[in-house]
């Protein structure tokens, strides 16, 4: 018996130093407070991505320890609640919907571009960060997509006597917080997704006007080295 | 137990005391640009600075100076800020948070803003701004144990400087009332034989009572 514990001891021992450490962090479901804005009287179906029922982000920090941070639905219940309290009436879409058999004035297609997130071990601070970048497209009943807008979101939190962990969950809660802020602000603005209430027809927005003016400089760019290199 | 040795043991609790809490230096400014006051059921809210602007203030420093300027029978009514940051969303968040004064008409123009601000009775806004470093450290302490035993020897000694500046904004005037700074540095050391025996510096927490003690008198005191 003597004997069986002293080969496992070091065994073990062994095996929990070449396993090396890890680190994981469930985020519960945020709850965004009510709002101080203007609703837009309008009807809207949401289109969720999949991966935002259960999103996990792993990343393995260089020399370090790897770490998971499962969001769990938390982007799913962020963009209910937020576009609950921004329109006035709000589908959200279940994955066998077809949009065209529904009345609605927009759809809207959110979907996160990146999750990164540093620890302080990296950034040389007691701060954890998060950045988040979300996509929204929106749609009109068409079908015809009327804006692409990249939100850029971040959140801070510094390290407490609860540990990493808990300050990890708070910075990526405050980047979500961020995102709506961004959100609710320049919504419209950006998309300018009002003009399609009561179905009428889409007006491009600046976004798209801008990657229209970009591309046709890049064409007419293109056109321009050609003629230079045919010379 | 004698007189004498008594005493003896009391003057060095007292003299234990007084060392083992390093030493502490600070400075407390106060700069008004309006008067100042506030009414019985008006209250404060303490806010940090966005780091969006790059600002570190720890969440526990702004706690402390909640509970300091809350404590005792004069003290002032204070609002939590995540509770005011929450019934104001998104107006207070690290993104959208007014940056000056100047903007404070415009946010009050927003939909709902005004009448929350009213509905808390909030009279001032104070805006902290810094953080607590460690600017200088040194000396070396090592550590060792064996089968009879462990023990310490060495010296070290560390320098920590809080600097913070609270701003505070006058919601009746939608203006400055002016700023309240604390610059207080600490400096701690460690000499260890066999025992180490820690003489920390408690920085942060002298700039927490200096600067709500100033903070306290600026709001209450009229100019």
């Amino acid at each position: 018996m003597n004997t069986a514990i002293r080969t496992a001891l070091p065994g073990l021992l062994f095996a929990g130093l070449v396993s090396g450490c890890g680190s994981s962090v469930t985020l519960q479901t945020p709850t965004i407070p009510e709002p101080l804005l203007e609703q837009i009287d309008m009807s809207v179906a949401v289109r969720m991505p999949e991966n935002f029922e259960h999103f996990v982000h792993q990343e393995k920090i260089y020399g370090r320890e790897e770490w998971t941070i499962d969001l769990g639905r938390s982007n799913a219940a962020l963009f209910e609640q937020l576009f609950a309290y921004m329109f006035s009436n709000v589908t959200i879409l279940a994955p066998g919907d077809d949009p065209q058999l529904m009345p609605f004035d927009a759809l809207i297609e959110p979907s996160i571009d990146a999750f990164e997130f540093s620890t302080p071990e990296q950034s040389n601070t007691e701060a954890f960060a998060v950045w988040i970048r979300y996509r929204l497209k929106v749609f009109d009943p068409a079908g015809t997509m009327t804006s692409n807008w990249p939100v850029a979101a971040y959140g801070k939190s510094q390290t407490t006597t609860l540990g990493g962990s808990a300050a990890l969950q708070r910075a990526a809660i405050l980047a979500m917080r961020d995102a709506a802020a961004l959100m609710i602000m320049k919504f419209d603005n950006v998309t300018r997704i009002s003009s399609l209430a009561g179905g009428r027809p889409s007006q491009p927005t600046p976004i798209l006007d801008k990657m229209r003016e970009e591309s046709e400089q890049a064409e007419a760019q293109s056109t321009v080295l050609e003629g230079t290199t045919d010379e | 137990m004698s007189k004498s040795r008594k005493l003896l043991r009391v003057s060095a609790t007292i003299l234990l005391a007084t060392i083992a809490t390093g030493c502490v230096t600070s400075t407390v400014i106060d700069q008004r640009t309006g008067l100042t006051g506030i009414n019985e059921g008006e209250a404060v809210v303490i806010m940090a600075k966005s780091y969006h602007l790059g600002n570190e203030t720890e969440a526990k420093y702004i706690r402390c100076i909640e509970d300091a300027l809350a404590r005792g029978s004069e003290g002032l009514r204070v609002i939590p800020h995540a509770q005011f940051v929450d019934s104001l969303f998104p107006w207070f968040e690290p993104r959208t948070a007014p940056a000056e004064t100047k903007n404070l008409a415009k946010l009050m123009d927003r939909p709902g803003v005004a009448e929350r601000i009213a509905e808390q009775n909030v009279r001032y806004i104070v805006w902290l701004d810094g953080d607590t470093d460690r600017v200088a450290g040194g000396g070396s302490l090592s550590c060792a144990a064996g089968p009879g035993g462990g023990g310490c020897f060495g010296f070290a000694w560390w320098q920590n400087d809080a600097d913070y500046d609270a701003s505070v904004w006058d919601l009746h005037g939608l203006e400055s009332a002016g700023t309240v700074s604390a610059d207080v540095s600490g400096t701690s050391f460690m000499p260890a034989l066999v025992i180490p025996l820690p003489f920390i510096a408690r920085t942060q927490a002298k700039a927490c009572r200096s600067l709500a003690d100033q903070l306290h008198s600026f709001i209450v005191q009229e100019a």
